[in-house]
């Protein structure tokens, strides 16, 4: 027996979160209750004070989910609110030319504009500034940069090129710069999803209902509803969660479905429901992207640090907030190139104290090890003297899915926090040189002056990625993608992506405002037509407001530093 | 295919099956193949046959030190013991065998107890013709397997990966010490990490203008 609800949404990650405070508001104005809005999400709830400035594998098994495909590995969160929890809150628009980008890798048609014509930076200004509203954006001060970004900045300066602080989703307030946003914030300091849009909606009525991976989606014949959802409830509580389906499921029929599952999920719920969807367009499933993520490291030398920068040394990695600084000098100001495909961006940032696995030692002595041994040993103990480099850098979407698990987003053959995704990732020429280019420059700044060691990612061509997009893009027709540029499927009524799965392209920069930016679009327009659809319809007095902020229980600091 | 032993061979079939092989990062590998593996009732059967559960255990401390040498001491931090034989003590601070590598091996949410034995075997295999058994080979012996086992000419790479992930995850985050500190966890001791931060830090900035800025609001137009 199916419960019948007006609307479900998928997952509450930006996407599920700010459709469902728009759709809030759209039911409060037309004085009814949002009740009939639900969110249904995989992972469980966290309070701040759930949270651990811990790496513990129960820690790590709980929050995040490190899928494994074939020449990639992408993290992503497992929480209601998504990735919110556990992202290091960088909340930056996409530059221009990102929207104008015509990518020709073998075999995706012609050569084209990637976005659809009704997206471009000017459309999405209005859409980037309501969510720098929702999620109470900030550029830091000079005084709020962490040492690591202040280095990374004064690296580039001495060499002549610029650095900019990059605007964060942080409170300066309760921010105590302890660069454990990684494992989800104690202090309440990142404005995560479940401190504004979420709250806010579920304040107003929205059922927000953890531990439900969504399985399948079928068409309803019971007019109104149009969509059946299966769901299987999640063992995910207690003090020996399996992780896994509990055995027991749910299914509810809807009039307006919205997948906002994020690229790693989304894509593979439609393709397990495409023998009951068959009009889907066939390239769900494909283009899956990283977001051209590229990471490096550079030790620096503590005295060069000195006579060359004029700072008092280095060796405080561990300090302040994890991005505070990028350069955007290899992506503008260059000339002779056009949307060739070879520009990134380069962003100090702070991933974990796990990814020193990722990286080269720097040290590596012909024929000996590189990233292992006792040269790498070494090399972890100068640490602290170290900045992690996110390259962000122009490339294709080269991945595939090409099965589905029999469950969920990837095969997790036990409670612990990796998977195995059933996708290929093949980086087309572009993807490949693009990031030779990126390892150049960074390893030219690293050296200037003998100030530090460049640390290149580990001998590989695969990709590691916290920031995935794409498998269901959005494209001018089906035949090119699987949604419009309202998120709206091509030949289902009703049914919408709005998350990152419907992203093209790579970003530039990190992903989640600009995910934020078009899920308010694509809500906007779900709104407008939410009469046509079988929901309350607009009122003329439908006015948009700021969700507000609720921060909760957290920890306070015993002393503030 | 590889001609070491039969079990390989299995195992690769098995991955190319799958279209798991290829370039993959080693943190998720343990899950990888344990995900799929009817070949281990054999291959255990092999391992176990080849020596007693505290010489697997030695020799899997022995391949955590090559990858995070560190100095020999008898118990790791959480008091476990360590194999006289297993640490060849080529540098002077804590490595992985002391930060629990071993534990971690057999914790069950990293599933690599599916993957010890085809590991242990092939391991075992390519030391031979170094002189013996992997624990007893000298540190530069042992650096040669393991360039040998990680190389990517070797088919089964990813499972060596699998492994070395291990003693990274137990070094470098502590998986084991549950809010760790530098004083509790021995990566984070010779990382400089002090670990838990619950009143954060004041000296984080050097609080003035570092570059020139290009954008008036952090982001490009």
């Amino acid at each position: 027996m199916s419960e019948n609800v007006d609307v479900v949404i998928v997952g509450s990650g930006f996407g599920g979160s700010i459709t469902a405070w728009r759709l809030a508001e759209l039911y409060r104005a037309a004085g009814v209750s949002p009740r009939s809005i639900v969110v249904l999400e995989r992972g469980r709830r966290y309070g701040h004070t759930d949270f651990r400035q811990s790496m513990d594998i129960d820690h790590l098994s709980d929050v995040y989910l490190l899928i494994q495909g074939q020449g990639a590995q992408i993290v992503t969160a497992n929480a209601v609110g998504g990735g919110s929890n556990l992202y290091l809150a960088a909340s930056l628009r996409s530059p221009r030319e990102t929207f104008e980008r015509r990518d020709q890798r073998p075999g995706d048609g012609p050569v084209r504009r990637m976005w659809p014509a009704g997206i471009s930076r000017a459309s999405l200004n209005p859409y980037y500034a309501r969510a720098e509203r929702g999620l109470r954006v900030k550029r830091p001060t000079w005084d709020q940069v962490s040492k690591s970004g202040g280095l990374w900045a004064a690296t580039l300066a001495h060499q002549g090129y610029t650095c900019d602080r990059v605007p964060l989703a942080i409170s300066e307030e309760r921010c105590v710069n302890a660069k454990w946003c990684h494992t989800g914030c104690i202090f309440g300091a990142k404005n995560s999803l479940t401190t504004n849009y979420l709250w806010a909606a579920e304040q107003a009525g929205v059922q927000v209902r953890p531990n439900m991976q969504v399985e399948s989606i079928s068409q309803s014949n019971a007019r109104p509803y149009r969509y059946l959802v299966t769901a299987d409830v999640m063992d995910n509580e207690g003090t020996n969660p399996t992780r896994a389906p509990s055995g027991q499921q749910v299914q509810l029929q809807c009039k307006v479905l919205v997948l906002s599952a994020g690229a790693m999920s989304t894509p593979v719920l439609l393709m397990r429901s495409q023998p009951n969807l068959p009009s889907l367009s066939q390239q769900v499933g494909k283009n899956l992207g990283v977001d051209g993520d590229h990471v490096a490291a550079i030790e620096f030398d503590p005295r060069r640090v000195r006579s060359v920068l004029g700072l008092p040394g280095y060796h405080e990695f561990y300090k302040g907030k994890p991005i505070t600084t990028m350069s955007y000098d290899w992506w503008v100001g260059r000339a002779g190139h056009a949307y060739d495909g070879t520009r990134f961006n380069l962003q100090e940032i702070f991933l974990s104290s796990l990814t020193n696995f990722l990286y080269d030692s720097g040290r590596t002595v012909p024929g000996g090890p590189s990233w292992w041994g006792l040269q790498k040993k070494q090399a972890i103990a100068h640490w602290s003297n170290r900045i992690e480099l996110l390259a962000l850098v122009e490339d294709t979407h080269d991945g595939t899915f090409y099965a589905v698990p029999p469950s969920g987003a990837a095969e997790r053959p036990n409670a612990g926090p990796v998977s195995v995704g059933l996708f290929n990732y093949a980086m087309s020429e572009q993807s490949l040189a693009v990031r030779t280019a990126a390892n150049q420059a960074m390893a030219q700044v690293a050296r200037y002056r003998g100030l530090g060691k460049f640390m290149a990612l580990t001998e590989t061509q695969g990709a590691y990625c916290a920031h995935p997009l794409g498998g269901c893009r959005m494209a001018e027709s089906a035949d090119l993608g699987v949604v419009d540029d309202t998120g709206a499927a091509y030949g289902y009524e009703g049914l919408y992506c709005i998350d990152g799965s419907i992203v093209p392209t790579s970003l530039g920069v990190n992903p989640s405002l600009t995910i934020a930016a078009l899920s308010e679009r694509c809500a906007e327009r779900l709104v407008r037509r939410a009469g046509d659809l079988g929901l309350p319809a607009a009122p003329r007095s439908l006015g948009l407001q700021t969700p507000p902020q609720h921060i909760g229980p957290r920890m306070v600091p015993a002393r503030h530093p | 295919m590889t001609d070491l032993h039969p079990e390989h061979d299995r195992l690769l079939e098995l991955l190319d099956r799958r279209q798991l092989l290829g370039r993959g990062s080693a943190a998720a590998l343990g899950a990888l193949v344990a995900s799929a593996l009817p070949i281990l009732p054999s291959s255990a059967s092999a391992a176990s046959s080849a020596g007693s559960p505290s010489v697997t255990d030695a020799t899997l401390q022995a391949f955590a030190d090559t990858m995070i040498p560190g100095r020999k001491v008898s118990t790791t931090a959480l008091g476990n013991p360590i194999d006289p034989q297993a640490i060849a003590g080529v540098d002077p601070s804590p490595g992985a065998v002391e930060a629990d590598a071993l534990a971690l091996y057999h914790h069950p949410e990293v599933g690599f107890d599916s993957l010890e034995p085809p590991f242990l075997s092939e391991l075992e295999t390519r030391s031979l013709p170094h002189g013996g058994d992997f624990l007893h080979l000298g540190w530069d012996a042992r650096v040669q397997v393991c360039l040998a086992g990680l190389d990517f000419s070797n088919p089964t790479r990813l499972l060596w990966e699998a492994a070395a992930a291990v003693p990274f995850t137990a070094f470098c985050a502590a998986a084991l010490v549950r809010n760790a500190t530098s004083a509790s966890a021995p990566g984070y001791r010779v990382m400089g990490l002090p670990g838990v931060a619950p009143n954060g830090y004041g000296n984080f900035s050097y609080r003035r203008r570092m570059s020139r800025e290009r954008t008036r609001n952090g982001w490009l137009p």
